[in-house]
């Protein structure tokens, strides 16, 4: 999603208010929760809906 | 914070020091001259008499105990000092830490440890003195109360288990 709006993690990081270590946490899937605010901040800031950022992996 | 983690490593070591220097007194008024009686009678003890019966064997089995009393205390005081290392890694911002749990567990066991061992040594010394034990008079004296609080220390420790878990969690949710 951030390949498709030509966003650098740095950028979206700032936009959404968290640091790029957190982001980075979230892209590797090492987050255990995400909280609702950051959520809806990374939808907006990429302009998409939760599911095209979510995937459901079978463990 | 930081001021009250201060007092109580202060109250902690004026615990330490009080429990150190009543320790160190009681050696002091210890009677160490029975030593010297103890290895006058080894050296002209009859051989062929049975040890285990001599009645100078029985005292000085009443002043190896009385020691075994002493390193008790010394060693509770040890486990007092765990006090402050767990004040230490609170005043550096590490409450859930695995130190602090290991702490916790080590205090409690110490405690446990103290009382059944000092329980167990006031019963050979009555064994010794011909004396009556009574194990419910012996548990109302102000030392048992470590059990419980040993007890504490544990539970202590387990809530910091689920509190480090829960931090753990915290740091994790983005």
């Amino acid at each position: 999603m951030l390949a498709k709006r030509k966003m650098k993690s740095n950028e979206l990081a700032d936009i959404v208010g968290i640091t790029t270590a957190n982001l980075s946490i979230l892209k590797t899937g090492k987050a255990k929760a995400i909280r609702f605010s950051t959520l809806e901040a990374i939808c907006e800031a990429l302009d998409c809906q939760p599911a095209d950022i979510l995937e459901y992996v079978e463990a | 914070m930081k001021d009250k983690t201060t007092i109580l490593s202060i109250i902690t070591w004026v615990v330490l020091l009080s429990s150190v220097s009543i320790l160190l007194n009681d050696l002091r008024e210890f009677d160490f001259n029975q030593f010297k009686e103890f290895q006058n009678w080894a050296k002209s003890a009859d051989k062929n008499e049975s040890w285990f019966t001599s009645k100078n064997v029985i005292q000085w089995s009443y002043y190896i105990i009385s020691i075994g009393l002493f390193f008790l205390k010394g060693y509770l005081i040890y486990g007092f000092s765990y006090f402050l290392s767990i004040l230490k890694e609170i005043e550096n911002g590490h409450y859930f830490s695995d130190k602090n749990i290991k702490y916790f567990e080590k205090i409690g066991h110490i405690f446990i440890q103290y009382t059944i061992s000092v329980l167990v040594l006031r019963f050979l010394l009555a064994a010794i003195e011909n004396s009556t034990f009574n194990f419910f008079n012996e548990l109302k004296t102000e030392f048992t109360f470590l059990i419980p609080a040993g007890l504490a220390f544990y539970i202590l420790a387990e809530i910091f288990k689920r509190g480090k878990q829960a931090e753990e969690d915290n740091e994790l949710t983005i």
